[in-house]
């Protein structure tokens, strides 16, 4: 080890969500004397104002600090922060990989949750040495030596001597940094090796280009290196080489193993950057790349349309931007007879999708139809072909399929004990295979469950919150596909069938689905001057229906002492709400019922 | 030109009590003051405009509000005279006063024919003592009653009911009994309005707690109404209007003909001299907009200028109110094109539905098509 790397820390703050990892990131900086505490604003690494807002990361950001000990011995300290959700479990992973240590973040009135074991197994499966920080010991409702126990009985490391902070109030936050110091290896890696450098995230900057971060393995990269991305094939040649501030990028024109940085080259698309590659030297390649990178799939489609179709184009232009900075966002053009010109984009999850509509709908200012999310199925036809179906209307017809198969995943649910009936009783009627029951602790649960992913994009995460109060948390990963006796539901207004409506749902499902979505249709849909008839089939067997009556009264009956602009004006603007309508068959309905139509709510 | 004809419109804003419903220009608590200046703005307002109207013969004359009789009675003869003054009402004019229950008294209904008013407008509503609470009005069965007699004793021919379906409470059989207690007295023209909730009205706020009969009950009323009244000789003419063989309301008939009106008051409307506007509605405003002189503007509340294109929208618009509908060779030599090249094909649906009849001559809204107007013209009509 070189003396440059004895004085290196690489590390990631883990977490599950609202336990403090950002407020945390905050007080470090504050702490290094990184961002002075008059430039906070709170919480800087999560720069996206969704992220504020939601109080999650969306993002993997990464900054440099430099940290004095009481010795006198100065070190730099590389913050990777990682996205804390289910959907971005890849990203974690490899942010993970770019570092030696990881600091757990468990909140001391919650404990133990969900996202806290999934991380704590990345963190694991990736080697990295973990320091548990019990936050939040501010709160009175903090249980510290609880939180302790739970930690080594149900992760199996040690937190007897484990700092215990607010990150809010900053208290004992210096017990972390001496921590980091002591606990956590130094980067290793030959500055003379051939390059590999794993990179861990990017961002698209319309002045730079493609910013790459990237954590260096083994090598030294430099300003103008050929540089080959191992895994994609794409090759470029380096502009400039730094490290990340709090509030920019500094350019320092070389890195080397175990530091943390970044690269730019002119790099047109993050396509072409894909987390968890590896960035070589062209003309001196590294033996092998590093282990792990895989082209992250999308797990959940939907339709997605402007409310208003003449903004196609703007909804094609905001997607591209988006793109840019989002490799997982995945869109193609599709047609709907409903619903006009639009297209199916690809998400890793529902969260993915919530904020990739909320950046449409704010950043890019689009009023968005957004049909009900799908996931992924095989088909295996007649033929004995095998087809992936992203879209419910091309989901094959009976007779021409063999056999149908769906996503499963192992969902993991940590809860407190007296939820547990409750949600077993969801899992049971989610489709749920019961694996295994653990107490953390005297109160509370880990469940295990396989369940269908098409049942958990359904409305599972309201179904569960709901039944628990919000108590318990959820994490999955894809287990794989199994055979499923899936059909396809169609809805007809007026006898035609409306292609956005259809989903693909288990055959015991259907009725009760079908008889929900019907209701909801009636519901939702205004009276036209004709009787509506509304029937959910499958193939040609109706399995529900139900009637929007007849419109009987749309009049000004009083038109008082001559105001006849009223009345014109009043007119007036009902053309003009006709005019956003969609037509579905010969029905008319405002994207605001079809989107409450596809609202998914519990009862 | 002596012979083009003008109806007028007096706004009287003042009532006894707010009805919950009621989003029309008027208050319940006006103070002597308030009154007697705005009172002095209505006469102040029509002398100005009366040059404008010279050589027009003004065979219409209503007086509404409000309630016009919770003005004593001296005040309102000031107001007629200064009409009678400042613009020629022919012999024969129609001339109307709205009253409501329980504020004429024999006296007055005497003055009033003594005046020239040859035509009375009762807001019956409902033949429901129950639903009358329902609607706040202020007044009983019996209090109508006996307005109505004292109308007819003291020589008032014309009279006219206005009834209300829709209203909280009310059943399709509730309101049968109402129109057989409205033709039983034989008025000379029934009003039959649905219930609105208009926004700003206490209704509108408390519109899901009101036991409201729906929609489809409504339109049964609607029904009923069209039905009973045409069998006991009251012909539809407009959607919300009946009347004996030769007693449409010639005053609001000039509404759906396009012809001109002057409107005086606040809230009142104009269509004169190839331009439609509306005075403010808030009395205070319109009340110094008038004595300021009203050159600068201030008193309207919109103006909007005749195009051919307006006048187009708006004459359809209008006609398709009337059960006539709109006859297809006076569209032609108003409008120098056939009704048809440009209507026909887009009212093709809805005469599919039965909505429309559009024959040789004429076309017309069916009684079905009368209420649900609002979505046919805001489909058929450019604006």
């Amino acid at each position: 080890m070189n003396e440059n790397q004895k004085n290196i820390r690489n590390f990631s703050i883990i977490a599950h969500i609202d336990h403090g990892k950002s407020t945390l990131a905050d007080r470090l900086l504050e702490a290094t004397r990184t961002v002075a505490t008059r430039d906070m604003e709170e919480q800087v690494l999560d720069n996206m104002d969704l992220e504020r807002e939601r109080g999650i990361t969306i993002k993997a950001r990464a900054v440099k600090m430099s940290y004095t000990d009481s010795d006198g011995e100065t070190y730099t300290l590389n913050l990777i922060d990682t996205p804390g959700h289910v959907d971005f479990n890849y990203e974690v992973s490899r942010s993970l990989n770019a570092c030696e240590g990881a600091l757990l973040v468990v909140d001391a009135t919650q404990g133990i949750e969900a996202q806290t074991l999934a991380n704590a197994y990345l963190a694991i499966d990736a080697d990295l040495e973990i320091i548990p920080v019990i936050n939040k010991i501010d709160l009175p409702s903090a249980q510290v030596d609880n939180v302790r126990r739970e930690i080594e009985d149900v992760i199996g490391i040690p937190a007897e001597e484990c700092p215990a902070v607010s990150a809010k109030t900053g208290q004992n936050i210096g017990q972390v940094l001496d921590a980091i110091i002591r606990d956590l290896p130094a980067p290793k890696g030959d500055p003379e090796a051939p390059l590999s450098a794993l990179i861990f995230d990017s961002y698209y900057d319309s002045y730079l280009g493609v910013v790459v971060y990237v954590r260096i393995k083994e090598g030294t990269l430099r300003d103008g290196d050929k540089i080959l991305m191992m895994g994609t094939g794409a090759r470029f040649d380096v502009v400039e080489v730094g490290v990340m501030e709090p509030f920019g990028l500094s350019h320092t024109g070389s890195l080397s193993a175990g530091e943390v940085g970044y690269l730019t080259a002119s790099i047109k698309n993050v396509r072409d950057t894909r987390v968890g590659d590896t960035v070589t030297h062209a003309e001196r390649p590294c033996a092998q790349a590093l282990p792990g990178f895989r082209a992250v799939q999308p797990m959940v489609y939907a339709g997605i349309y402007p409310a208003d179709g003449a903004r196609y184009g703007d909804l094609r232009d905001a997607l591209e931007k988006l793109q840019l900075n989002d490799a997982a966002l995945r869109y193609e053009p599709e047609t709907s007879a409903a619903l006009g010109f639009g297209f199916r984009c690809g998400f890793l999850g529902l969260l993915h999708m919530e904020i990739i509509e909320e950046r449409l709908e704010r950043e890019f200012n689009l009023d968005l139809i957004t049909t009900a999310p799908s996931v992924i199925y095989e088909v295996v036809m007649a033929d004995g072909s095998v087809r992936l179906i992203d879209n419910p209307s091309n989901f094959p017809t009976a007779d021409e399929i063999k056999e149908a198969r769906e996503p499963i995943v192992k969902a993991s649910i940590i809860t407190p004990s007296e939820y547990v009936g409750g949600i077993m009783d969801l899992c049971q009627d989610r489709r749920g295979v019961f694996f295994d029951m653990k107490y953390l602790d005297a109160t509370r649960v880990e469940l295990h469950y396989d369940l269908p992913l098409n049942e958990i994009i359904y409305d599972f995460f309201d179904a569960l919150k709901s039944r628990t109060k919000g108590y318990a948390s959820l994490d999955y990963d894809l287990k794989g596909y199994e055979p499923s006796k899936l059909v396809k539901l169609d809805f007809l207004l007026n006898g035609d069938q409306v292609d956005a409506l259809s989903f693909i749902v288990h055959e015991e499902k259907a009725y009760a689905r079908a008889r929900k979505i019907a209701e909801k249709l009636k519901d939702n849909i205004p009276r036209q001057l004709f009787e509506v008839p509304i029937q959910a089939a499958i193939g040609s067997r109706i399995i529900a229906r139900e009637t929007v009556k007849a419109m009987r009264k749309d009049v000004l009956a009083k038109c008082y002492g001559g105001d006849i602009t009223r009345k014109k004006k009043l007119l007036e603007k009902q053309k003009e709400g006709k005019k956003k309508m969609r037509k579905l068959g010969t029905v008319e309905v405002s994207p605001e019922a079809f989107m409450a139509v596809l609202r998914l709510d519990e009862e | 030109m002596a012979n083009k004809t003008l109806g007028v419109y007096l706004h009287i804003p003042f009532c006894l009590s707010k009805c919950p419903y009621c989003d029309f220009c008027s208050i319940p608590d006006a103070d002597k003051r308030t009154k007697s200046r705005y009172l002095s703005a209505l006469l102040k307002n029509m002398t100005q405009l009366s040059p404008q109207a010279e050589g027009y013969l003004v065979d219409s004359v209503f007086i509404g509000g409000g309630t016009p009789t919770t003005l004593p009675p001296q005040d309102l003869k000031k107001l007629i005279d200064t009409l009678y003054r400042a613009y020629y009402v022919t012999e024969d004019a129609e001339f109307t006063v709205e009253v409501n229950p329980a504020t004429v008294t024999k006296k007055y209904a005497e003055l009033l024919v003594a005046w020239g008013v040859n035509r009375v407008s009762i807001g019956l509503q409902s033949a429901d003592d129950g639903e009358l609470n329902a609607l706040g009005r202020i007044h009983t069965v019996r209090d109508f009653e006996e307005s109505y007699r004292i109308l007819r004793d003291a020589g008032v021919e014309n009279i006219n009911l206005d009834l209300m379906y829709g209203i909280p409470t009310q059943t399709t059989e509730s309101f049968l009994n109402t129109l057989k207690y409205a033709v039983s007295l034989g008025p000379e023209h029934i009003s039959a309005y649905g219930l609105q909730l208009e926004p700003g009205t206490p209704f509108f706020e408390n519109r899901d707690s009101l036991a409201l009969p729906g929609e489809d009950a409504e339109y049964s009323m609607y029904c009923y109404a069209e039905e009973y009244l045409r069998e006991n000789g009251y012909e539809h003419y407009e959607i919300s209007n009946y009347a004996k063989p030769g007693k449409r309301c010639r005053h609001n008939m000039k509404y759906w003909n396009s012809e001109p009106y002057l409107g005086f008051g606040a809230a009142a409307h104009s269509d004169f001299g190839g331009c439609r506007y509306g005075y403010v509605s808030d009395i205070r405003a319109y009340t110094d907009a008038v004595e300021s002189g009203g050159q600068d503007g201030r008193i309207y509340a919109e103006r909007e200028i005749h195009t051919p294109a307006s006048t187009e929208t708006e004459y359809v618009m209008l006609r398709f109110r009337l059960r006539e509908g709109v006859d297809k060779k006076i569209y032609e030599a108003l409008f120098g094109r056939s009704f048809d090249s440009k209507y026909a094909q887009r009212l093709e649906p809805f005469e599919a539905g039965g909505f429309v009849k559009n024959d040789e001559d004429s076309c017309r809204l069916t009684t079905d098509g009368m209420y649900v107007s609002n979505t046919i013209l805001s489909s058929i009509l450019d604006f």
